[in-house]
């Protein structure tokens, strides 16, 4: 155990935790954070997906250790114009089903419009095959980005 | 903002409202009131308990009780939906929370005892006649609180939107005059809205979870958090009969930051039924087959349970293996002994007589994981016999009873409260996890969050239980079957686990989860005979969502795709022709084959498949009739799903929006079936463990589907479960016109797809 700083969702915050435990459940457990979500823990099922310095991770399996001076952005902290449109037309489409996997999934959607503006169908499964949903909301998924993309353009 | 698709104006402003005060909102949207501070209530108001589903406060503030447990099928729109449409108040206004505790709460799927519980389909179709009658009863008594304080007749009064309106335009609010109403009785038979003038059901509503779900406040089960609470991991015995024997540096574990104790957990197994009891029944055989690991933080207790140094013994299963069930399977399919489910006719005598003619088909599917994408896990407090647990449960009941029958308790002594729950299709109703928590917490003395890896989910599952077939038949000389014969073996959900649901003959019981859409469907067949061939396992099985119908349909809607293969006549054209007897069926594959074209010749590069299939609620509460047509086109270098057509007869769609999701997602759940599930056995234990070995459809296999809603007269039949079954079929017959290969195994084999 040891003090850690993290700079998390635009503060900064010290934590006494093993080096080795992962961003996911820093989040999770330490700063009660906890819309992001554990599903596989081992990357491969998107529930946990985080920004670090802009760029969509797996949470699960980056040891907090690792993070250094990088920042963090939950799904509690995103902002900007592509969150806003992506939420917006997430709520719009009523993309969730049961839920548990939005937050990744909606991360994963803000990445990929900050990427490319208009994004194809074949980009769109590039960027969200691994982000699994099991009520299988794909159908809603990839229209919201679309209907983002738009909102964005507009 | 640009907003594209079906929903209407009024739940776009709405949604503007949500948006701008997102943070309040949210907590209203969030069943618990103990997991975060924004969940409780602002300040405390004086509220008036008008019925059993609704509260009004004096502020005018309508409370909507929602009983059953949102897993992602939409009641916690669709049910307050309609307490609000005959209770008549602004849809834009109103709170939802979760509600327990009353008899009208509870609610049958076939011959148990009433219990709260998520499944079967059933909740809307039970609860719509209930919840209509409670909200129109309330607006009665409302109506006449008002009548007395004006001393006027109740005819002379009417609602609008929260208010009681008389003659010459006087209101009162619903808030004012609810402390006089929730002293009335209640009608037992208020006057119902008419049909036009409902203002909400039938109609596409938006729901209610949508926002805190896509900003990450909603709460589920693995996000409770209550004070003191401590955090455990757990590892179970690998084998299902397993126990622990000896853990070997139960001290150095102890010695690891974090960790406050190491707990031996009491097997509690899956069991049938006691007379009683709300299912499922779980037991305590004698032996404990998991330990925990309870520490501070999760993370601490997952690397103290790897570093846990455990012997298991594999107790009496060890021999089970996929080898050894697949034999079973295949030694029942050919065997003498079966029972009979239904005999018309002399499909005997007939397949005998003309036994060189006999045309046969066989398959095997093996046993499956529920899989939600929320592992398995929840919270429990255990202090002075009193048990409060909380998380992702499926049925209050079932779980308040294997509480208490773990802890020897009452079963008054346990509270449940219920989250959202991140998946479930099944797996939740049973409630083995919440009572390791439970002996979690009683051993600590403080609540306990049992959180199972993704890994432990898996591999201790209560799986689909296998199925195989053996079918075969006879044509008569127009090509149509003149005798059938279908038997279906493998494990027994119901012999498993349900023994008062099986049907009981003098030659023995049978499964009508084995059989479903089997034994009852509506094709024309002079001669058929039924049986079935229970194969017990000591593999922990379960309901999952479509029960046994994804298997049995799979059988009996691919074996009809042969007869009509081998008679030369259209697929659509063989299925409409022995249907002409059942005029729902024939209109919903009439509205798929229209609305994907079938009579037209598709492109040279696109191969389809149609199937039907009506789906008949447990103890034959409902029939929801299905048909898709799915069409399979190369790709880059492979076939893939591109798009299928599902049309459906649910009766009334009390919401199209939210049953209009039920089909791409039930699509999606079929198509992982069809494409990736495989639980295999070896040493007594399940193979797979996460999803590189047991992988889920992700949105690049996603197929476009396209919704056909039939308009009805029936009252809403149920709906979660039951576009699921005929998918598999129409893909397996698109294969065959593709490729000319047979599908009679499940998963499909990677390589069929490939071009």
């Amino acid at each position: 155990m040891g003090l850690i700083n993290i700079k998390i969702n635009g503060s900064s915050r010290s934590i006494d935790v093993d080096g080795d435990t992962p961003l996911l459940w820093v989040l999770r457990d330490n700063l009660g954070l906890t819309g992001t979500k554990f599903g596989c823990g081992i990357a491969l099922c998107g529930a946990c997906t985080v920004f670090v310095d802009d760029r969509p991770l797996r949470a699960c399996s980056l040891p907090i250790s690792a993070l250094g001076e990088s920042e963090v952005t939950t799904i509690e902290g995103v902002t900007g114009r592509e969150a806003v449109a992506v939420q917006s037309a997430w709520v719009a489409r009523d993309v969730p089903q049961c839920g548990y996997c939005q937050s990744g999934q909606v991360m994963s959607a803000i990445a990929l419009l900050k990427e490319i503006r208009k994004p194809t169908d074949r980009d769109i499964d590039l960027a969200l095959n691994g982000n699994l949903c099991r009520c299988a909301t794909y159908v809603r998924i990839r229209a919201a980005i679309h209907d983002a993309a738009r909102a964005l353009e507009g | 903002m640009k907003v594209i698709g079906r929903v209407p104006e009024s739940a776009l402003s709405r949604r503007l409202v949500l948006a701008g005060t997102a943070a309040g909102v949210a907590s209203l949207l969030v069943p618990v009131t103990l997991v975060s501070s924004d969940a409780r209530p602002s300040q405390e108001q004086t509220t008036y308990d008008i019925t059993d589903w609704i509260t009004i406060a004096a502020t005018g503030e309508v409370t909507l009780g929602l009983s059953q447990p949102e897993v992602g099928q939409g009641s916690y729109t669709v049910l307050p939906q309609i307490l609000a449409d005959e209770l008549d108040v602004e849809w834009q206004r109103v709170k939802v929370r979760f509600v327990t505790g009353k008899e009208a709460y509870k609610i049958a799927f076939k011959n148990e005892a009433p219990a709260q519980k998520e499944g079967a389909s059933m909740s809307t179709t039970a609860l719509y006649e209930r919840l209509r009658t409670a909200g129109a009863a309330a607006r009665e008594a409302l109506t006449r609180a008002a009548a007395e304080k004006w001393g006027i007749a109740v005819a002379q009064c009417r609602t609008e939107k929260g208010f009681v309106i008389n003659a010459v335009g006087d209101r009162l609010s619903y808030g004012e005059i609810a402390p006089a109403a929730a002293n009335l009785p209640l009608s037992a038979r208020p006057r119902l809205k008419d049909p036009n003038q409902l203002a909400l059901i039938g109609k596409p509503t938006a729901r209610l979870d949508s926002q805190a779900k896509s900003i990450g406040r909603a709460v589920f089960g693995i996000d409770v958090s209550v004070p003191g609470m401590l955090n455990a991991a757990i590892r179970m015995a690998p084998c299902f009969t397993g126990a622990v024997v000896e853990i070997r540096n139960e001290a150095e574990i102890l010695k690891r930051p974090g960790v406050h104790a190491l707990v031996r957990i009491a097997a509690v197994d899956v069991a049938n039924e006691e007379a009683g009891s709300q299912h499922p029944a779980l037991t305590r055989p004698p032996r404990d087959n998991a330990v925990c690991v309870v520490a501070d933080h999760f993370w601490q207790a997952k690397r103290a349970v790897e570093a846990l140094d455990v012997v298991f013994d594999p107790g009496t299963g060890r021999d089970l293996s996929s080898a050894k069930i697949d034999a079973l399977l295949q030694a029942a399919l050919d065997g003498d002994a079966a029972v009979p489910v239904i005999e018309i006719g002399a499909p005997r005598q007939i397949l005998r007589d003309k036994a060189a003619s006999v045309i046969e088909r066989r398959f095997v599917l093996p046993h499956i994981a529920h899989a939600p994408l929320e592992p398995v896990n929840a919270t429990a407090s255990y202090r002075d016999g009193a048990i409060e647990v909380w998380g992702s449960i499926q049925s209050v009941d079932a779980c308040r009873e294997a509480v208490a029958t773990a802890v020897g308790c009452a079963t008054d002594a346990v509270s449940v409260n219920v989250t959202f729950l991140g998946g479930s299709f099944g797996r939740k109703i049973v409630p083995d996890y919440v009572v390791q928590a439970v002996q979690a917490s009683k051993a600590v003395g403080r609540p306990v969050k049992l959180i199972r890896t993704r890994e432990e989910d898996t591999q201790h599952d209560v799986f689909r239980p296998n199925a195989g077939a053996r079918i075969r038949a006879v044509l008569d000389e127009a090509g149509y079957p003149l005798a059938v014969h279908a038997r279906v073996a493998g494990q027994s959900l119901f012999g498993a686990t349900r023994k008062s649901w099986l049907d009981r003959t003098p030659e023995g019981s049978w499964d009508e989860s084995m059989v479903d859409g089997i034994y009852n469907q509506s094709y024309r067949l002079p001669n058929f005979l039924v049986e079935t061939v229970d194969t017990p396992l000591p593999i922990p099985v379960y309901f999952m969502r479509s029960v046994g119908s994804t298997a049995a349909v799979f059988f009996w809607e691919s074996f009809i795709s042969e007869l009509a293969s081998r008679a030369r006549i259209d697929q659509y054209v063989y299925r409409r022709n022995l249907l002409t007897a059942d005029p729902l069926a024939l209109r919903v594959l009439d509205a798929v084959a229209q609305a994907s074209n079938w009579m037209t010749p598709s492109e040279p590069d696109l191969f389809r498949g149609i199937a039907y299939n009506c789906y008949i609620g447990r103890g034959g509460r409902f029939k929801t009739y299905v048909a898709e047509v799915v069409e399979l086109a190369p790709v880059d270098d492979k076939l893939k799903v591109n798009r299928v057509f599902c049309a459906v007869d649910p009766g009334l769609a009390v919401n199209p929006n939210t049953l209009a999701a039920q089909i791409e997602g039930g699509i999606g759940f079929a198509m992982t079936t069809a494409l990736h599930s495989r639980i295999t056995f070896s040493n007594g234990g399940a193979d797979q463990s996460n999803f590189f070995d047991y992988p889920l459809l992700s949105i690049d296999e996603m197929p476009e589907v396209v919704p056909i809603v039939l308009p009805s007269d029936r009252p809403p039949q149920g709906f979660g479960e039951v576009v699921l079954a005929p998918l598999a079929p129409a893909v397996a017959q698109a294969v065959l016109q593709a490729t000319g290969r047979r599908l009679d195994v499940m998963p499909f084999p990677d390589a069929v797809f490939r071009t």
